[in-house]
């Protein structure tokens, strides 16, 4: 199946894409286009608009009103007037008729909210907010802290604590991550693994994506514009399928490296000193694997993208075709990026061990926990057995369908094909 | 001797049985015409010929041996429908496909620059195909045919789309390369250009074979059961003659026909004695189109086709 023929047509395809302006862009815009997209995210989560916020504070007790105003009056976002406080003491009668005194200044917003804090609250640590818009999480965020401290002083104030003894108290809980792993020392884990996990997952799938659609564009063309005829009647069709899948392959593997390019830098000098909660727990050999999974996947996943594009003779039908594979790309692709929460269950552990899943899965597992090497051993099985299952079939696909004109086929037709001697 | 064998091709697409027990021979050093209409089989039957397709039953034999890659290395295919990568170069284009044939190098350089300059492309070496005129991108596609110097050329209605200049150039290159000994063979409906290039033929209808040989054998074969005559007598009474199958009155000219055996200088030998005053005696002029028309036995569809030639 390797010749000179399938050489020249491999040879076509690198020089094809490796010069063309696409891959060059490619190559420079996705991994802009995947950090944009992380900081427009954490933008957009944790953007609060420009709008003053206006809040008025009620307080029971006149001394806390004067605590809280001190306590305030140190944070930042109240120094620098983005939101505005007015500070008032009345008892729970007169504030309910001030409620509804004001309701209309709430209403037209002159008021954003109210802060209610009453006696009670020193026993049971409960506030009450009033507000058009009172599920203001950003904002409670923002408040909780200062307003806890005050109450905890107001509370410990008369039972004879040491400042040391209240600091104390007003800590809050943090879990501390390490790995436990078999061949390495007992490590602090940080946010560094979970990114580069999320980033084996999205570039897996949109490289996947992007290249097979390349490929299915490709052969779509050489189809319809007869060409496929002309090169039939020099290399046959596995010759033909071959150089294309692995032309293309190489240029993907190639792509990818460079965009590994730099985490290969960084955990392998210590040039970079990443800070501590950003620090990667990763091998070289993890990276060549992932490396080596991508090329598989490539192989397996454009065998498939030619034979779609073989079966149909325009773009749009091979569009609207394509949505099996998308599936088997897409669903992989969601079970990764919803694994932080625990890589570990038990339908993350299947799908890494499962045909097409765990071309994505697998990657990005292994960046999070130490996977066990049977499970790694059975991933790659999986991948090869998947991949020389695969290959003959999109060829045979590839083979009848390339020559085959005329209306659109059915996927009963594509069925009866595989019986069909080409 | 035969240089190719063609021996009981079938093929058939789920129910449709596109070529049956296909059977012909091409001599050595000939111009050979595989010739149908359109949709009797020629196009199925030259690519199960040049191995893009694997026929359901039957082979073909090139000198002997079962023909495989060794066939589609030595020859040059122009296929009915044609393309190239819209976006690639011409020249890139034409050292592509001779590489794809297994030439690479200086020869094949100074080849594709001999043709370029032939077909008056040479300033457009370094265009890309789609900036090229549709009768322009047609002379690439051609000259990526013969370029790796093939022995066979296979030429799947190479005339369509070309106009009378490039159809004459075409003419004459398919004539120098058949002066050089290639073996070509012609798929055309274009019954005109069969009987000028051709020596022996092939016809092909419904997916099977109605005739085959030699142009000249064939056309001897036909001649004699066809007599045009010019004169300005009332001929109907041959008709009575044992030799006459059928006459048809055209006015001054009347074609005879006559029965298998009958020979044309018994039938002149007949006018002659009735002082008949012959302008025309015409034994040998059927035409490659009334041969066809003949043996499918089916007249009126194929002169529309013939007919704008």
């Amino acid at each position: 199946m390797f010749n000179k023929r399938t050489l020249a047509v491999m040879k076509r395809e690198l020089k094809n894409r490796l010069l063309s302006r696409t891959f060059i862009l490619m190559t420079l815009l996705i991994p802009l286009f995947i950090f944009g997209i992380l900081a427009f995210q954490t933008y957009v989560m944790t953007y609060e608009g420009n709008e003053k916020t206006n809040l008025v504070l009620v307080t029971e007790q006149k001394s806390l009103t004067e605590k809280v105003n001190s306590e305030f009056d140190s944070l930042s976002f109240v120094k620098t007037g983005q939101i505005s406080v007015l500070y008032k003491t009345m008892d729970s009668i007169s504030f309910s008729r001030y409620l509804d005194e004001n309701k209309k200044s709430i209403l037209e917003d002159q008021i954003s909210g109210v802060i209610y804090i009453p006696n009670n609250s020193l026993i049971n640590k409960k506030i009450e907010y009033y507000s058009k818009n009172p599920k203001n999480n950003l904002l409670f965020e923002k408040l909780k802290a200062p307003l806890n401290n005050v109450l905890l002083q107001v509370y410990f104030a008369n039972k004879k604590l040491t400042a040391d003894e209240i600091s104390y108290v007003r800590e809050k809980l943090d879990f501390n991550e390490f790995r436990v792993s078999t061949d390495k020392k007992i490590e602090e884990e940080g946010m560094g693994n979970t990114i580069v996990s999320f980033l084996f997952s999205f570039l897996l799938y949109f490289s996947l994506i992007f290249t097979g659609t390349m490929m299915m564009r490709a052969v779509v063309e050489e189809k319809n514009n007869k060409i496929v005829e002309v090169l039939l009647s020099s290399v046959n069709s596995n010759e033909l399928m071959t150089g294309k899948i692995i032309g293309t392959s190489i240029t993907g593997v190639l792509q990818m490296a460079i965009w590994m390019l730099p985490l290969m830098v960084v955990i392998s000098t210590s040039y970079f000193a990443l800070p501590p909660e950003y620090s990667i727990t990763l091998s070289m050999g993890q990276i060549l694997y992932f490396l080596f999974n991508f090329f598989i996947a490539l192989i397996t996943f454009m065998g498939m993208f030619a034979s779609v594009g073989a079966i149909f003779d325009n773009d749009q039908d091979a569009q609207s075709g394509v949505w099996p594979l998308m599936i088997i790309i897409m669903i992989p692709f969601f079970i990764a990026m919803g694994m932080q929460g625990n890589p570990d269950n038990n339908l993350v552990k299947v799908g890494s061990m499962f045909p097409f899943a765990s071309l994505i899965i697998m990657p990005a597992r292994m960046s999070l926990i130490d996977v066990p090497l049977w499970q790694m051993l059975i991933s790659i099985i999986v991948n090869i057995a998947t991949l020389l299952i695969i290959f003959p079939i999109s060829g045979k696909i590839y083979r009848v369908g390339i020559l085959m004109t005329g209306k659109k086929p059915k996927w009963g037709e594509v069925v009866k094909w595989l019986k069909y001697k080409y | 001797m035969y240089v190719l064998e063609v021996k009981e091709l079938t093929k058939s697409f789920g129910k449709i049985k596109a070529v049956d027990h296909i059977s012909f021979t091409v001599p050595e050093g000939s111009v050979f015409g595989l010739i149908g209409r359109n949709g009797a089989g020629k196009t199925t039957t030259i690519r199960m010929m040049m191995n893009i397709y694997l026929p359901d039953s039957g082979e073909v034999i090139l000198r002997g041996t079962k023909i495989g890659q060794e066939f589609k290395d030595k020859a040059g295919y122009l296929p009915e429908e044609r393309g190239l990568y819209k976006k690639m170069k011409v020249w890139d284009t034409l050292l592509y496909f001779a590489e794809l044939k297994g030439k690479t190098g200086r020869e094949i350089e100074k080849k594709a620059n001999y043709y370029l300059k032939k077909f008056e492309l040479f300033d457009r070496k370094n265009s890309k195909l789609e900036d090229l005129s549709k009768g322009n991108q047609q002379k690439i596609q051609f000259i990526t045919t013969i370029l790796h110097d093939p022995e066979f050329l296979i030429l799947d209605e190479p005339f369509s789309g070309l106009d009378p200049i490039n159809t004459d150039l075409l003419k004459e290159i398919i004539l120098e390369l058949k002066s050089q000994g290639k073996i070509i063979i012609l798929c055309t409906h274009l019954m005109d250009f069969a009987e000028r290039l051709c020596d022996h033929i092939a016809l092909i209808e419904k997916g099977k074979i109605i005739l085959h040989g030699s142009l000249s054998e064939i056309k001897t074969r036909f001649a004699k059961k066809n007599i045009l005559i010019s004169c300005e007598e009332d001929l109907m009474f041959l008709k009575d003659l044992g030799i006459v199958d059928s006459v048809m009155d055209n006015g001054n000219e009347k074609s005879i026909k006559l029965k298998n055996g009958g020979e044309p200088q018994e039938l002149l030998r007949q006018l002659i004695q009735k002082n008949i005053i012959i302008k025309k005696f015409a034994a040998d002029e059927i035409s490659l189109h009334e041969i066809f028309i003949e043996a499918t036995g089916e007249d009126k569809r194929l002169n529309t086709e013939g007919a704008n030639v």
